[in-house]
């Protein structure tokens, strides 16, 4: 498939860690997921045998998030760190760092298939680095090489197609397997049974987008986290931001966009829970379309919101993206 | 001017296997600026290999700030009433995959900000903004034309002569109230205005205001009651305050520091200690480190995420841990530096350049060198007069031959 490559050919930029030695039987397994999805991944897996941590949680967008101390120290007390890799955590390489953590860091993306992210060439460099100032004599904070994050070639939200989904279980039933062996029994079986949902969730999406005239399935988002979710269910998505939210999307990008909707046709707009909405409003406003709903992108809402898991998340967007289309 | 920078300021560490970046050579710079604490110059040293590669004669003597870009440092001579911008020579150019670095000669970069007792100096998002004190005054001016040589600053005026600041924050400024009971003291807050100066909304208060950094996408400044810490709102900055733990003593910050890849802060509060500051969380926000005596000097790491240093009267520099928030390792490296005296006497400063910590020793007129990994002293470099302030910039990326 020309639009995929393995991703075993891809360099990330962290190595995966050599695992660490079992733990004793009577303590969970510390893990520390990077973000709110994955979070739901292992608490699927591994049930009561484990303590989760998230980094990034409910409605924060990993692209931009800034690492405290208190995440090093986090990390470095983990038993294992569960990543999505393909340089979507842009904060992870530093904050491993700082951890000095020997615990594997596991990306849940290895051996699944990647789109390439279609982002156009010319990366624009918004590293937000610090400065500091105060009292006469200022300290010096300097260099220029480090706090990068470098979008790679990969497009990092596979998690969006259930398809992926299942491979992000298996590969962490294997982490935790790899770290805890007495726990291996209940982790295959959790993410057995876990898996069985997640199939009876891909055919409930594919239903749907059944239901949806082939001529109204073009949609409008904040930015491109739905490149697996076209790719795989044949939803297609416009965005006036690339894959990272980090880089803000200019006028001409936005003029671009607002073209290619009225060429396209366009059925529906959404705003995203992880962006402002105001790009997307004006883009209504400017083209006449009607924000649909809010969708459900790169992290899980809170507990009292609609898209508290990943199930509960996929069931949601699809729903919104139908309702929207069919009631346009 | 001395022009040896060509020789002196790259190691070619890789050549690429790539077939398509055949010539791409992987490069590394860095560089050091120090002003002299007497005389009126700024010299300019390459920090791989101790060569001093220029010494530019200013109006007065000066404290040092750098870019985040790397590309300008500029040079604040309070009593001159003078900020000088100095190309630095190294830039670098975002690829993506990869980062293109280009190394020239440091040069003036032709432009200067003038006025009375220019004191804090903020950069935020591209933009520069001095205070003038002796005028209630900030000007604003955007690397791009500092580096174009083109003096395109506006100003934004404050209702009265203070030792003030200001930060360009997107379309907003942020503005230091004068304390207009006292106006000798300092600031008692801060004012959100457009950029023509129209105030939007309320002050937020925030006595005793002096010290201001920021780190990833927070900005805060420092207040005898704790810190307002300013983040982005709904179409308008928000701000908001963050008092002292009940479980410090009495005291407060007025330096403040950003760190540079973890997103913490880090403050003077009393003599002998420095706080390590996390804005995002409701407890424990502050962590108190004890130092062995009066503290000189401190800056973070920003290669070494985990690190930062301080350097204390009694010639010793510390490596603190940011995230254990302890002190990790201690290193003699100068002689007693008395805190006792006038607040701007001649005392050591630290900056990081790559893999080296650099303390100017300006009674000995000297730059002490340390490996940033294993924090031991690996040498010195002699610079004329008392070196004083110092920042650094300077980083790796690629060259392609033919370009």
């Amino acid at each position: 498939m020309s639009r995929t490559l393995k991703l075993a050919a891809v360099i990330g930029a962290i190595t995966s860690l050599p695992i660490a030695p079992s733990v004793a039987a009577a303590e969970n397994l510390r893990v520390v997921a990077s973000f709110s999805i994955i979070a739901d991944f292992a608490k699927n897996v591994g049930g009561d045998r484990v303590d989760i941590v998230t980094l990034v949680g409910p409605n924060g967008d990993a692209h931009v998030y800034e690492p405290k101390p208190a995440d090093a120290a986090t990390v470095g007390s983990a038993d294992v760190v569960l990543v999505n890799g393909l340089q979507f955590e842009g904060f992870l390489q530093r904050l491993v760092e700082a951890s000095a953590t020997k615990a594997p860091i596991v990306e849940l993306t290895k051996g699944g298939e990647v789109l390439r992210n279609t982002e156009e060439e010319g990366h624009h460099d918004q590293h937000k680095a610090a400065e500091g100032e105060g009292g006469h004599a200022a300290a010096a904070e300097e260099g220029h090489e480090e706090g990068h994050h470098h979008h790679g070639e990969s497009d990092p939200h596979a998690w969006q197609s259930v398809h992926n989904a299942e491979l992000y279980v298996k590969n962490i039933a294997d982490a935790f397997c790899a770290a805890d062996a007495a726990g291996c029994d209940t982790y295959r079986a959790n993410a057995k049974s876990y898996g069985q949902q997640l199939e009876a969730l891909e055919a409930e999406i594919k239903a749907a987008v059944a239901e949806i005239p082939e001529d109204k399935r073009t949609i409008i988002t904040s930015h491109d986290a739905y490149k697996y979710f076209e790719h795989e269910y044949g939803i297609k998505f416009l965005a006036p931001e690339g894959v990272s939210t980090e880089s803000e999307a200019s006028a001409s990008d936005v003029a671009a966009l607002i073209k290619q909707i009225r060429q396209d046709k366009a059925s529906a707009i959404f705003v995203e829970n992880v962006t402002n909405p105001r790009l997307i409003e004006q883009i209504a406003s400017e083209t006449g379309l009607k924000v649909g709903g809010e969708l459900y992108s790169d992290a899980l809402s809170d507990k009292n919101g609609p898209a508290a898991t990943y199930l509960e998340m996929m069931r949601h967007n699809i729903t919104t993206i139908k309702g929207a289309i069919l009631g346009s | 001017m001395r022009t040896n920078w060509a020789s002196a300021t790259a190691i070619a560490l890789l050549l690429s296997l790539s077939t398509s970046a055949a010539h791409a050579e992987e490069v590394t710079a860095w560089r050091l600026f120090i002003s002299d604490h007497a005389d009126p110059k700024v010299t300019v040293i390459d920090a791989i290999d101790g060569e001093k590669l220029d010494t530019f004669e200013i109006k007065g003597p000066a404290s040092l700030h750098r870019s985040e870009s790397g590309r300008t440092v500029f040079a604040v001579q309070g009593s001159a009433g003078v900020v000088a911008g100095i190309a630095s020579g190294i830039s670098f150019e975002d690829h993506g995959e990869h980062g293109d670095i280009d190394v020239e000669a440091p040069k003036f970069a032709g432009v200067e900000i003038t006025g009375n007792k220019p004191s804090h100096f903020v950069e935020h998002g591209g933009d520069f903004a001095v205070f003038f004190d002796g005028e209630g005054v900030a000007r604003i001016i955007s690397e791009k034309s500092v580096l174009e040589g083109k003096p395109d600053f506006m100003e934004v005026k404050t209702d009265a002569p203070q030792h003030g600041v200001a930060v360009a924050y997107g379309s907003h400024v942020l503005l230091s109230e004068p304390n207009r009971e006292k106006p000798d003291e300092l600031p008692v807050g801060i004012r959100v205005t457009d950029k023509a100066g129209a105030p939007i909304g309320g002050i937020h208060a925030c006595p005793d205001l002096h010290g201001e950094a920021s780190s990833g996408n927070i900005l805060a400044f420092a207040c005898a009651t704790g810190l307002l810490v300013v983040s982005h709102g709904d179409g308008s900055p928000a701000v908001r305050h963050l008092p002292y733990a009940d479980s410090l003593p009495d005291g407060k910050t007025t330096t403040l520091i950003g760190g540079r890849g973890l997103q913490y802060f880090l403050g003077n509060y009393g003599a002998d200690k420095v706080v390590l500051i996390d804005p995002t969380i409701e407890s424990d926000s502050f962590r108190l480190i004890n130092l062995p005596t009066r503290r000189v000097h401190f800056a973070v790491d920003p290669v070494c995420a985990k690190f930062a240093y301080v350097i204390t009267e009694d010639g010793q520099l510390h490596q603190l841990d940011v995230v254990k928030g302890e002190i990790a390792n201690s290193l003699k490296l100068t002689g007693p530096y008395s805190m006792d005296g006038h607040w701007s006497d001649p005392r050591p400063r630290v900056a990081v350049a790559g893999d080296k910590i650099v303390v100017t020793d300006p009674l000995q007129g000297v730059l002490h060198l340390v490996d940033a990994t294993s924090f031991e002293k690996t040498g010195d470099i002699a610079v004329e007069g008392k070196p004083f302030n110092i920042v650094s910039v300077g980083g790796s990326g690629q060259t392609h031959a033919g370009e």
